[in-house]
């Protein structure tokens, strides 16, 4: 042990591991396929330790006690293994399957979905083998899966796929992937359904994906939120839950898409990012998902760790208020724009934890930009200004608004105040909790106001946030932006099925989101699991899936 | 003894009744939009919808007036009936009662490492006051009291679970895991235990009745115990009570550092989600255990002092 103490790594940070394994095979009528791989996204190397004190005092005795040993990431896999897992998100509404926890059931391998999302974004077989619109376009049929049999015993059949979709569509408040869209389901012979909606829906396919529509046993649903335990399909199965504590799974043996590796999955939700990192650290898990930036400095590749970290769909916008001045103007906003040094946000202010933006859409999909963001332009921002008619005679002060749900929000805060301040805008920062801001921000009762938002929660497919959030109807349309050339952009997403298509469709809104300055997306966040003795181990930015059948210990 | 103790008894349904409707009032008057939170506590990003939540609203009984509500949950309590959670939409005393199990021991466990450790400590440093060993304790002391636990547990971890792995860093259920959140726990009531216990002992020790003892011949550690470490521990006992209801719904950055199942973290999460039948339900909890707690304290505190117990029979 006194040798442990006094040994010192030579590599506090090694280049980061390659990307998990991506090949999914694409074509909506294949069937019998290896699956569950996530979309694959682009790894990023760390940079720099951020100065949060008790994760910098973590590391700091980390690295005294931090000692390189045990075998790296790739080792002989270890047959019936148990897999601990420090998970990040624990269960808030009882693994309710028309919450986020849905989230949680798919990730730990348990339930299934029809329908699965390609790494482009396409609709993938799932429990489902194939979709077809009928004649009646409002109609889809969906082939079943032969030969798939829930972790009750009883098999997958049309039944228990009306059950399920009929329970989602119709709780009090839908989620998102089937609200307002008058979903129904009905059996269609002895290995189908239909599902039907109020009006044509070219994305059904990508809708049930949703995890939120998962696919569980009838013996499920007997009132209430349906009983996750011993009722999904997944290549794991749910054999004991404790709360907010922990959860307990094994192996499927009866798994549709091959025996899975791992023989056992013991589950801890650890909400607190630092002591995820600790319990990696002593050892008590083999993965531990949401790391901090700076606690990832100890694990490193010569220490036998595996940190994944993939872009994430989600970005950090800087909401500018249209309906009053002074961002009514259209100067003021562009010249905020060139104010601000994005790359800097995302490189020191966030130490790398985060990928600067210069689109709504980042690196996290095929149709996001993979552009740098323009450089800070501080004279262009103050001939603008005065354009405007601010200046050192007339200064402009605004309020910036943001929660501290997402601690880097504060941070960004400061820091583009800081930016601000340089081209003679005082920027005063007001952080509150969220909920009670956000009449006020529908409302349009705020100058500035930082928002971490996922443009792809429950659906690939970002068409629903475009139009909620920046359409003159949308309903959480916080930068009060209305322009008739963006609606008609987005009118061609009601009818085009084709992907292809429909990526131009967003490429193109985010195109004219950045040439009317609507907001300013700052930076693109990222995900990230470390693992230890394990292969077969992947980061899904879309959090969809984490225990997959090809996921094994390691020896 | 027996009469404080009906006057004390007779007072806690009033008690508790104020309780319950300070707890009932408190979230409400916080201007927060409850339906919008617990729509957000399910999803959290979902954009507000006036007829969804119209919808939950019926479903929760939140459109009902304030009396009606308080009436409502208040005669759903008295039959045992603490409802449902608005987040989870499953039965609430089950999960109420395991989380103040949870908390229970905890918050036991720390109290009896405190006075194990602290009591001592303080007591032994009074011998000799201003030597090394009660420099050492006092100063022991004052970091007991001055670092926060949310620098104490990692410290903690990283000593004892990652550099000599002898504990487990998360986790509740068996002994070893119990360990380190308990030490953390048990640092600042064993430093005011100490401390506490230090000036009560010096003060007891230079009252008449010690100077009576030394004269009669007795001394040493039997003065120091019979007479001195006696008195100094009803100081302790005092605020026994008050630290062990404080310290079950006030854990919260030990359970949520250790990842233990507690009623501090089931009263954090509620706030978050608005789950108002949690909170009220979780603070109602603490309340019912809080005042026989400190009733037992102070109780106990009687039977050990004779001066207090002669006031109070006054």
């Amino acid at each position: 042990m006194i040798d442990r103490l006094f040994r010192c790594t030579d590599d506090l940070r090694g280049p980061a591991a390659p990307a998990g394994p991506d090949a999914v095979p694409s074509g909506v009528e294949t069937s019998g396929e290896t699956r569950k791989a996530p979309m694959p996204r682009p790894t990023t190397p760390r940079r720099r330790l951020r100065a949060r004190p008790v994760v910098a005092l973590a590391v700091l005795l980390g690295l005294v006690t931090a000692c390189g040993s045990g075998a790296g990431p790739s080792g002989t896999p270890v047959p019936d293994g148990e897999l601990r897992l420090a998970a990040q998100f624990a269960p808030r509404s009882g693994y309710a399957m028309d919450t986020d926890d849905a989230f949680v059931v798919a990730q730990l391998g348990s339930a299934e979905t029809l329908v699965e999302a390609g790494p482009d974004g396409t609709p993938q077989p799932g429990l489902a083998t194939s979709w077809a619109q009928t004649a009646d376009p409002r109609t889809w049929r969906i082939t079943l899966r032969p030969g798939v049999t829930f972790h009750d015993g009883t098999p997958l059949t049309p039944a228990a796929v009306v059950t399920a979709l009929s329970w989602v569509a119709g709780v009090t408040a839908p989620p998102r992937a089937v609200k307002g869209i008058g979903l129904r389901a009905a059996e269609d012979g002895p290995s189908a359904v239909t599902v039907t909606t109020t009006a044509p829906d070219p994305i059904l396919p990508l809708r049930l994906s949703s995890v939120n529509t998962a696919i569980l046993a009838p013996s499920a649903y007997t009132g209430g939120p349906p009983a996750v335990v011993g009722t999904g399909t997944g290549p794991m199965r749910l054999v004991a839950t404790d709360g907010t504590q922990s959860a307990t799974l094994e192996r499927n043996e009866a798994y549709w898409g091959g025996r899975p590796q791992l023989a056992k999955v013991s589950v801890r939700y650890v909400t607190d990012p630092a002591a995820r990192a600790l319990a990696l650290r002593a050892g008590d898990v083999d993965v531990a998902q949401g790391l901090p930036e700076s606690a990832l400095l100890e694990f490193t590749p010569g220490s036998g760790y595996d940190d994944r970290t993939v872009a994430a769909p989600r970005t950090v916008s800087l909401k500018l208020n249209q309906s009053a001045a002074p961002f009514s103007d259209v100067r003021v906003r562009r010249a905020v724009a060139k104010a601000i040094d994005r790359t800097a946000l995302a490189e020191q202010a966030l130490a790398g934890s985060a990928l600067p933006a210069s689109e709504l859409f980042g690196p996290a999909v095929a149709w996001g930009s993979q552009d740098p963001p323009p450089a800070p332009d501080l004279q262009g921002a103050k001939d603008l200004l005065a354009q405007a008619g601010y200046g050192p005679e007339r200064p402009l002060t605004v309020r910036l608004q943001t929660y501290p749900n997402r601690p880097e929000l504060p941070t960004l805060a400061t820091a583009v105040q800081g930016m601000l301040r340089e081209v003679g805008v005082d920027a005063q920062i007001r952080i509150g909790e969220y909920g009670p801001q956000e009449p006020e921000l529908l409302a349009g009762r705020y100058d500035m106001f930082l928002l971490s938002r996922n443009y792809l929660t429950d659906v690939p497919d970002p068409g629903s946030t475009l139009v909620t959030d920046y359409s003159c109807a949308g309903s959480y349309n916080i930068d009060r932006y209305c322009s008739g050339e963006y609606d008609a952009l987005l009118a061609p997403l009601a009818t085009t099925a084709d992907p292809a298509q429909r990526q131009e469709v967003f490429r193109a809104a985010a195109a004219k989101l950045t040439a009317d300055a609507v907001g300013l997306p700052l930076v693109h966040s990222q995900e990230n699991a470390v693992a230890k003795g394990v292969a077969g181990f992947a980061v899904d930015p879309l959090a969809k899936s984490l225990i997959t059948p090809e996921l094994t210990r390691t020896g | 003894m027996g009469g404080t103790l009906a006057r004390r008894l007779a007072t806690l349904p009033a008690l508790l009744l104020g309780a319950s409707l300070l707890i009932f009032l408190l979230p409400r008057l916080a201007g927060v939009d409850t339906v919008r939170a617990v729509l957000r506590s399910r999803v959290a990003e979902a954009e507000p919808d006036p007829v969804v939540a119209a919808r939950v609203a019926a479903e929760l009984g939140l459109d009902r007036s304030w009396p009606e509500q308080y009436l409502r949950w208040l005669g759903q309590a008295l039959t045992g009936d603490l409802g449902l959670s608005f987040a989870t939409r499953t039965p609430i005393a089950p999960q109420l009662a395991a989380a103040l199990g949870v908390s229970a021991v905890l918050a036991a466990l720390a109290l009896l490492v405190a006075a194990v450790v602290g009591i001592p400590l303080g007591v032994r440093a009074a011998r000799r006051p201003g030597r090394l060993l009660d420099r050492a304790v006092t100063g022991c002391a004052v970091l007991g009291v001055a670092v926060p636990e949310f620098v104490l547990a990692p410290v903690l971890v990283l000593l004892l679970a990652v550099a000599v792995p002898l504990f487990p860093a998360t986790g509740w259920g068996t002994p070893a895991q119990a360990v380190l959140p308990v030490l953390t726990l048990a640092a600042f009531p064993a430093a005011l235990a100490a401390q506490l216990a230090r000036a009560e002992t010096i003060d007891a020790l230079a009252r008449p009745h010690v100077a009576v003892a030394l004269a009669k011949g007795i001394g040493g550690s039997q003065l120091l115990w019979r007479h001195g470490a006696r008195l100094a521990l009803t100081g302790v006992t005092a605020l026994s009570g008050m630290f062990f209801a404080g310290l079950l719904g006030g854990a919260v950055v030990v359970e949520v550092a250790f990842g233990i199942p507690g009623l501090g973290r089931l009263l954090y999460d509620a706030v978050i989600a608005q789950d108002l039948p949690m909170l009220q339900a979780g603070l109602l909890g603490v309340v019912a255990v809080a005042v026989p707690a400190g009733l037992a304290g102070e109780l106990l505190q009687l039977a050990l002092d004779p001066v207090a117990r002669a006031a109070v029979e006054a």
